[in-house]
């Protein structure tokens, strides 16, 4: 089965505008082992950190890219050479993440019944950390898109108490 | 190398500490579940679950700490986890966690906690 092509963005297509700071990485076609968690978050931190993101930005952001990756890694399915794809995008504010693996979609949350449940957390922690998270079922496949929006100078005011 | 590591070690008793170093995450979490049961199974009742030199922590090892909490919780034993780290402290905030695992700022806070609660 070929590698899943990575979607172009939901919006209007349009390309990356260097001088506004616009940029997509080379994707990275990951192995799908859970050692190579920490290149994926490697991966991450770069280009939240190319997008001045800060500190604690950055770590989430890792953060929820390492949980759809474990994600793919664990429910999804690799293609023919064992990999999934990753790329990240920065327009304008926002920066995204595409985690592509050749797999349908598996839901694992956790179940709302059980008030500790052990496993199932990573797909709410995605939701809570990012200010998207959208899953695209097409025929190549599974694509988490995650997005993660760079607060202006007056939201960080306001979250400073101003 | 290996970006995680573990160590075993016993305060007293009925009480271990276990030191987690590094990326606590998917690759790590089954050494850290192997840890406690070991732990648990040669009669820890307590336990403290060291992250101070954590540097990242993600859900599979957070369900491992739950799963640990259950397990001494059925031996009338408890669970402290020591953590610094901003980040980690936020994720665990932000996965509703934050009073059913008590976080310590010290191994020696961590200690006096789980003495109280004994």
């Amino acid at each position: 089965m070929p590698s899943p092509h990575l979607p172009v963005q939901p919006e209007a297509p349009r390309s990356p505008d260097p001088s506004a700071g616009d940029f997509i990485t080379p994707e990275l076609r990951l192995p799908a082992k859970a050692s190579e968690l920490q290149r994926a978050r490697e991966y991450a931190d770069q280009a939240a950190a190319s997008f001045g993101f800060s500190e604690p930005e950055r770590f989430q952001f890792a953060f929820a890219v390492n949980e759809a990756v474990t994600n793919a890694i664990r429910h999804g399915t690799a293609d023919q050479a064992g990999t999934i794809g990753l790329r990240i995008a920065a327009h304008g504010d926002r920066l995204t993440v595409d985690v592509c693996d050749c797999g349908p979609f598996v839901d694992r949350a956790a179940d709302e019944d059980e008030p500790m449940p052990d496993h199932g957390r990573g797909f709410d922690l995605m939701a809570k950390l990012m200010d998207e998270r959208e899953v695209r079922a097409h025929p190549e496949g599974t694509t988490v898109r995650l997005g993660k929006r760079r607060r202006g100078m007056s939201d960080r005011a306001e979250g400073d108490g101003g | 190398m290996s970006p995680f590591s573990f160590i075993c070690e016993d305060s007293s008793d009925d009480v271990a500490v276990i030191v987690a170093d590094g990326y606590i995450d998917f690759d790590a979490s089954p050494a850290l579940k192997q840890n406690i049961v070991r732990q648990i199974d040669t009669g820890s009742r307590h336990l403290v679950i060291d992250l101070s030199a954590a540097v990242f922590i993600d859900s599979t090892a957070i369900g491992v700490l739950v799963g640990a909490l259950k397990r001494v919780q059925q031996s009338s034993g408890s669970l402290a986890v020591v953590c610094t780290n901003e980040n980690i402290r936020y994720i665990f905030e932000i996965a509703g966690l934050a009073d059913m695992i008590p976080l310590h700022r010290s191994r020696d806070d961590a200690l006096s906690a789980l003495a109280r609660a004994a």
